[in-house]
């Protein structure tokens, strides 16, 4: 490649660096808006439901991801990512044939073995219990479900605040993504440009020596 | 799994965890450790940068999300990250705002510059 096509090139790539800051930078301002928009609304959800109401104490034991992110190397050495929300599997279908279990969850040893000494009533009403439903599976209750939506979290009923700042953190979320290709798309053209700046000076140098040569002769 | 994605991470102060929560990328269960970190007054630099370097190591992680104040602390881990995945993005606090002059990729890119280059 000569140097004439070398500097086009160059002066391409260079325009191209500066389109793809500027982008990064737009996206980087709508990101910080969202994610400021979404703790005004939190805040505002603390202060009708209380401090501690909205706060990692309200964090379930189980939580499973709702989104997850595709990351694709493509053939440029850009990489690509993409998020994928998963669909939140619903309860009513799993419980037709089971009971919910309402009373607290007894986490100590169960007493299998029954006396000998029963009485004949209990033996009676054991029965007649275990008739009713033979085949209960007992189910956690609905707030251990790790899939379910974060904000139930925070109770069954929660302010429209609540609502906000979730929608805020999605988009966020969806735009961190995005961000994230645009920062390693920025960082390979700017190793493209820093190459492309060698090969131009060397060239330089061969040139000029090679004029410098013609000149002696 | 052919197919399955890769997590979110985030390290931040309470109200930015409880945000990207909210939104669904927590994962938490006696298996696997969380891909989240709750920065408060107490945690140690320590903590910070063993939870980063942990998240760099998983292969089930594509971004991680780190409040910028809480990244200047570890500074180093996060400059010495050359790799594109995991995607390592520097997100305002509530008490911090976004600094561009602080960010590692827009310093990295920054910082190409020279009179000679111009020639």
């Amino acid at each position: 490649m000569g140097l004439s096509e070398l500097e086009d090139s160059l002066d391409a790539r260079l325009l191209l660096f500066m389109e793809q800051l500027e982008l990064l930078e737009e996206k980087r301002s709508t990101l910080n808006s969202l994610i400021e928009q979404g703790w005004f609304s939190m805040s505002k959800a603390r202060y009708s439901m209380g401090n501690k109401q909205v706060s990692a104490l309200q964090y379930a034991s189980e939580i499973e991801p709702l989104v997850c992110v595709h990351a694709r190397t493509l053939g440029s050495g850009d990489v690509e990512f993409c998020t994928e929300r998963v669909a939140q599997s619903k309860e009513s279908g799993k419980d037709v044939s089971s009971i919910e279990d309402i009373g607290p969850q007894e986490e100590g040893v169960r007493r299998r073995n029954k006396p000998k000494n029963v009485t004949p009533e209990k033996e009676a009403n054991d029965e007649a219990s275990s008739e009713k439903a033979p085949d209960v599976t007992p189910v956690r209750k609905s707030d251990q479900n790790p899939q379910q939506d974060p904000l139930k979290w925070f109770g069954i009923l929660v302010p429209q605040s609540l609502k906000q700042a979730q929608s805020s953190f999605k988009q966020v979320i969806e735009l961190s993504a995005e961000i994230a290709a645009l920062q390693t798309t920025v960082l390979n053209t700017r190793q493209e440009l820093k190459k492309s700046m060698k090969d131009k000076h060397f060239l330089r140098k061969e040139t000029s020596a090679a004029q410098a040569d013609e000149a002696a002769e | 799994m052919a197919g399955r994605g890769k997590l979110i991470a985030v390290i931040g102060d309470e109200d930015t965890c409880t945000g990207f929560l909210l939104g669904g990328i927590g994962e938490l269960n006696k298996n696997r450790k969380p891909n989240f970190l709750v920065v408060e007054k107490d945690t140690s630099i320590t903590e910070i940068e063993e939870t980063f370097k942990s998240f760099l190591a998983r292969n089930d992680i594509g971004i991680i999300l780190i409040n910028q104040f809480i990244a200047e602390m570890i500074r180093h881990a996060i400059d010495g990250h050359m790799q594109s995945i995991p995607a390592v993005l520097e997100i305002p606090s509530k008490e911090h705002p976004y600094d561009a002059s602080k960010d590692s990729i827009l310093r990295r890119a920054k910082g190409m510059y020279s009179a000679d280059d111009f020639r």
